[in-house]
């Protein structure tokens, strides 16, 4: 193969990389928040498909004051609720976030249903933006 | 030689008699709680005073007469706290459902009673259950029956309102003695109640 040719399947490959999404979410579900709380939670399958690690810095929603990644734990009985500063995907992972583990805090909806939409960033780039049409009950 | 056939003849039937008294002892028996932990000697509850969702005092001799699933927590939490309230309500239902009574009450303690005035624990806790009893009051009050139960809460690092709180993932069965007599650690899963709750209600 010549020289020239490696150099435009390189150009090909990498333009492919570039065009894919950087980042996949599935079965996504977004609680509706329990009455007097204005807390819901949204859970979900976040996958990277890439060559590359994806790191998701941070997640933001229109509808919503404020979002943040969490992480539930049970040590000796205690349960603590962090946030999660960052989450890294190497290529190919699959991340959970389900009840009673990773999920998002979704703080003062300004109503508890409709759709709702979710974007999930690296520093100041989008990786992703999903509508979710339907909640569910807490 | 009639009187042998006639000894043999009882000392069998005794036998027998004795065998099956033992099976029949032996499998009548209550069977014991699988997940839950059942306290060797029950607890008395300390002393305390606490706001129900009514806004009425809720104080010791309150948990008498019920067999009560205590979960403390805050409403402000989006994940866990919501997921073992609405087990504690499936169960409930559950349990219900199959004709068992008296049924377990749901009692919801806050651990953040700074946000958690009682008019927002009502609305919370009737969201899982209507007959559910939600508790509040001051931290000094609140930590008057958690303290005298080990029940361990403190207020996470944040800043203003926006806070969360680590505490106790147990639910604790306090019998209508008022006293604490069992457990349940958690995973929280709706079978372990049903299975574990009318062991525990029909041993004591």
């Amino acid at each position: 193969m010549s020289r020239r040719c490696l150099l435009a399947l390189a150009v090909l490959l990498a333009a492919c990389n570039a065009n894919g999404p950087p980042l996949v979410v599935e079965d996504v579900v977004v609680t509706r928040p329990v009455p007097g709380s204005a807390m819901s939670a949204a859970y979900f399958r976040l996958h990277n498909p890439g060559r590359e690690p994806v790191v998701v810095t941070g997640v933001r929603s229109p509808d919503f004051m404020r979002v943040e990644m969490h992480e539930t734990t049970v040590e000796d009985g205690i349960s603590r609720m962090r946030p999660l500063e960052a989450l890294r995907l190497e290529p190919g992972e699959t991340v959970e976030f389900r009840r009673g583990g990773r999920h998002l805090m979704l703080a003062g909806p300004a109503a508890d249903a409709g759709p709702v939409t979710l974007e999930f960033l690296a520093g100041d780039s989008l990786l992703l933006s999903v509508s979710v049409a339907r909640r569910e009950g807490s | 030689m009639t009187g042998i056939r006639l000894l043999v003849a009882i000392v069998s039937l005794v036998a027998l008699a004795i065998g099956a008294w033992l099976a029949f002892s032996i499998t009548t028996r209550p069977a014991l709680p699988v997940s839950a932990t059942v306290l060797p000697a029950p607890v008395e509850l300390p002393p305390f005073e606490l706001v129900d969702q009514a806004g009425e005092r809720f104080t010791r001799a309150d948990f008498e007469g019920h067999w009560n699933l205590v979960f403390f927590g805050f409403t402000h939490c989006p994940d866990v706290c919501p997921l073992t309230l609405k087990v504690l309500a499936s169960a409930r239902a559950e349990l219900a459902a199959a004709g068992v009574s008296p049924l377990p009450r749901i009692v919801f303690v806050s651990v953040d009673p700074a946000r958690d005035k009682p008019e927002l624990v009502r609305d919370y806790v009737a969201h899982f259950d209507a007959t559910a009893i939600g508790l509040t009051g001051t931290e000094v009050d609140v930590r008057e029956l958690t303290d005298g139960l080990g029940i361990f809460f403190n207020r996470a690092p944040g800043t203003g309102t926006n806070y969360l709180v680590d505490h106790s993932a147990a639910v604790l069965v306090i019998g209508p003695d008022a006293r604490f007599r069992a457990v349940f650690g958690g995973p929280h899963e709706v079978g372990r109640y049903v299975a574990d709750l009318p062991r525990i209600m029909g041993n004591s």
